[in-house]
């Protein structure tokens, strides 16, 4: 019985959180992504927030990325502010291409190249990159 | 306060147990004698402040929670240890990989949320399920399938739904139930009137006190239009004149909301809703929620300007047109 109550219970406490789109309508599950490069901008708008970044590829061909994130209200109460994600600070972005096949995709995970995640919540010891501090 | 309303308070304390997630720490067993009895400076029930609806409490009971209508503590508190464990969509099973729900805030380890004893936010019916929908309700339901197939998903704006429009969420309501992330809202009350602000996607319910008919039939409105008036400490609120586009779970523009705001303690308000439509339920029914005070603000939620997807989403469509007209010519 204990066994029954705790699938149920992790089924129920798993909803999932659904973005303000479909994931299948922009974004391309097979097509997975890890891009490592440098912010040059980051766009605070509502309902995503987009990173801009450069990335050099393997022929030294600098190709700008737009990549989404989420939504910025969430982030300032992570702690998170426009001047947290300077231009020409060094990220990894693991996530997936949009359908199209344009620079334009999802991250779905953001980490610095020591492997620190970049959101990593604002009560995560060195979760914010201005001050390696909890907020 | 009468005894009735005593006795109410008492009971819905009972079933709502306020924890500050962050500090861990329980506000356990403060059952109020009184209600909440501070009043706005005109003397209203006072409501104001920043609140959270986020709930891990399904709307609908579960199959497997068949007959139990409430949670022990430790059951509670097992279930609350499981949604704090932080997860990414991939281990989740039937999404679809979008983000690391932990990194970017949307999980339920860094959101202050009021919980609930309750398998089910429906508390009547008994067995916590939506009454069937009306054959009415399903001939309609296949009537606006078929409208929507008469254009390709992906045409224009206009065939993408109002929420990935920027236009209404069908969180917002009434009834107001929490959107998966940014689930905060304001309530802010004057001489005659309360409003509420909901973050996502900052539309204001202005709502009179002053006993002032509804709008005119003719007059229908995605939020509707509400109407308020005290009973004892508790808000309640009238909604009607619906557009037809809302569509509450399959409602049409005769959806009528009574919502039943009632403060319980300084953390707490308990927010029940009833929705009827004939024409769409073979019954009312009601569910209820409680709403935990959050440290403010509420920030803007400028949804329209920053909507890239929309355009993302029509220039991929196109692109693929674009592939698909491409790859037979060659044929």
């Amino acid at each position: 019985m204990r066994t029954i109550f705790s699938i149920a219970a992790l089924l129920l406490a798993t909803s999932p959180a659904l973005p303000h789109h479909a994931f299948g309508s922009e974004f391309d599950a097979n097509k997975p992504l890890k891009l490592r490069g440098t912010v040059t901008k980051w766009e605070l708008v509502n309902p995503h927030s987009w990173i801009r970044m450069d990335v050099k590829g393997p022929d030294g061909t600098v190709v700008n990325w737009m990549i989404e994130g989420g939504s910025p209200n969430s982030l300032f109460r992570l702690g998170f502010n426009k001047d947290s994600l300077p231009p020409g600070t060094e990220i990894i972005v693991e996530g997936y291409q949009s359908k199209d096949g344009s620079n334009r995709g999802v991250g779905a995970k953001l980490t610095f190249p020591d492997g620190r995640q970049l959101f990593l919540g604002g009560s995560a010891p060195g979760a914010n990159p201005d001050d390696g501090s909890k907020k | 306060m009468d005894i009735f309303e005593k006795n109410r308070a008492n009971e819905l304390f009972a079933k709502v147990i306020v924890l500050a997630l962050l500090a861990a720490v329980a506000v356990l067993g403060q059952a109020p004698t009184k209600g909440w009895a501070q009043r706005t400076p005109d003397g209203q029930p006072d409501l104001e402040g920043y609140w959270s609806n986020v709930t891990i409490t399904p709307l609908e009971r579960p199959a497997e929670l068949a007959g139990k209508a409430f949670f022990t503590e430790q059951e509670l508190a097992e279930r609350e240890k499981r949604a704090e464990i932080p997860r990414s969509a991939e281990q989740i099973a039937g999404t679809i990989a979008h983000y690391d729900f932990h990194q970017y805030g949307l999980d339920m380890t860094q959101t202050k949320h009021a919980l609930n004893l309750r398998t089910s936010l429906v508390t009547d019916p008994a067995d916590g399920k939506i009454p069937p929908l009306t054959p009415e309700a399903k001939k309609r339901a296949a009537e606006r399938a078929a409208e929507r197939k008469k254009m390709g998903p992906y045409d224009g704006p206009e065939s993408r739904g109002l929420g990935e429009r920027c236009i209404v969420m069908a969180h917002e309501g009434p009834p107001m139930l929490p959107p998966a992330y940014n689930a905060n809202l304001q309530i802010q009350q004057g001489p005659g009137y309360v409003a509420i602000l909901q973050e996502e996607i900052h539309d204001v319910r202005i709502i009179p006190l002053d006993g002032r008919p509804h709008l005119g039939p003719n007059i229908r409105q995605y939020l509707g239009d509400s109407r308020g008036h005290w009973e004892g400490n508790t808000l309640v609120v009238d909604t009607r004149n619906f557009n037809d586009q809302t569509n509450f779970r399959g409602s049409s523009e005769n959806l009528h909301v009574i919502e039943r705001f009632s403060r319980i303690d300084a953390d707490t308000i308990v927010y029940e809703f009833t929705v009827e439509d004939p024409t769409t339920w073979s019954r009312p029914w009601t569910a209820e929620l409680p709403m935990t005070k959050i440290k403010g603000p509420i920030y803007e939620f400028a949804c329209h300007e920053g909507n890239f997807d929309m355009v993302n989403n029509l220039t991929q469509a196109r692109e693929q047109e674009k592939a698909a007209g491409e790859a037979a010519k060659k044929k």
